[in-house]
């Protein structure tokens, strides 16, 4: 993808949120929450009021799915590509690690209606681990390289372990705030949180290992 | 802190290679042949090797452990 494809991207992104954002406003103003409150679909019959609602889903479910699409043909060309060289990425995917922040989400949906699941794309903030990844892009894997991935791969999965076992030791007991399902809200914030970290820290790791280099880099 | 000495650089200058041409040869990447000379990476024995015979001195020569 060239660069005016990307940025058409991230457009379309931003314009999808903002639009979903505004379609939510309007039904919670002027539409009784129709749509964003769970209601009984058995019984459902459109309003033309609905219609913004609708339409903005209809783009937002469609932009996820053009996401999902960019992400499988990226994933399909880079095992075409020669097994000993990095895949061919660009460092601006990093920007997917925004949609981290739809995980606060979760704390506003949860007051509204009880779900949890927004909490999950907290998991996007790993993506920001794109930035490095697409700094090696294509590079040759030598054993070096591949000794510091073995390196960088260890102590992000230590790392979001530790973090994960003591989580589970602290909240285990069921009692935060004295509710079971706020230790739950907890628990699933903490691994999500910990799960992107293991993803950005192993990049992160991989490219500072190869990279740093304090007498700096010269042919001699 | 390098766990051992490294006289690479003298071999290969000695060879009229680059890091450059030695690292095709011995299929590693530029960076890799520069960290060596510097002695902040530890080779596999099949790279000590390959490098060896690349610059055609004896491994023992070229990677000094006390």
């Amino acid at each position: 993808m060239n660069k005016r494809a990307w940025k058409r991207t991230i457009l379309l992104g931003v314009g999808s949120v903002l639009l979903l954002a505004a379609a939510s406003w309007y039904t919670a103003v002027y539409n009784d929450s129709r749509l964003l409150v769970p209601m009984d679909f058995s019984t459902y019959v459109f309003q033309l009021r609905d219609l913004p609602m609708i339409l903005a889903m209809a783009l937002f479910t469609a932009y996820i799915l053009y996401l999902v699409v960019l992400l499988v043909r990226v994933t399909l060309r880079s095992r075409k590509q020669d097994a000993s060289r990095t895949r061919a990425i660009r460092p601006q995917l990093g920007f997917l690690g925004f949609f981290g922040f739809l995980g606060f989400g979760g704390f506003w949906t949860y007051a509204f209606n009880g779900a949890i699941f927004p909490f999950v794309f907290f998991m996007f903030f790993g993506f920001f681990g794109f930035f490095y990844e697409g700094k090696l892009s294509n590079t040759f894997m030598d054993e070096r390289y591949r000794e510091n991935q073995r390196r960088a791969q260890l102590a992000a999965s230590r790392t979001a372990l530790s973090i994960i076992f003591l989580a589970t030791l602290l909240l285990g007991q069921g009692r935060l705030l004295g509710s079971l399902e706020y230790t739950l809200i907890a628990y699933v914030i903490v691994v999500t949180l910990a799960l992107a970290l293991e993803m950005f820290l192993a990049e992160y790791l991989l490219y500072h290992y190869d990279h740093d280099d304090p007498a700096g880099e010269s042919e001699g | 802190m390098p766990e051992f000495e490294c006289r690479l650089k003298k071999y290969r200058q000695l060879k009229e290679l680059t890091q450059e041409q030695l690292a095709q040869q011995v299929g590693v990447r530029r960076e890799t042949i520069m960290r060596l000379e510097k002695a902040q990476y530890n080779p596999s024995l099949k790279l000590a090797v390959d490098i060896s015979r690349a610059v055609d001195a004896p491994i023992e020569e070229i990677f000094i452990f006390p």
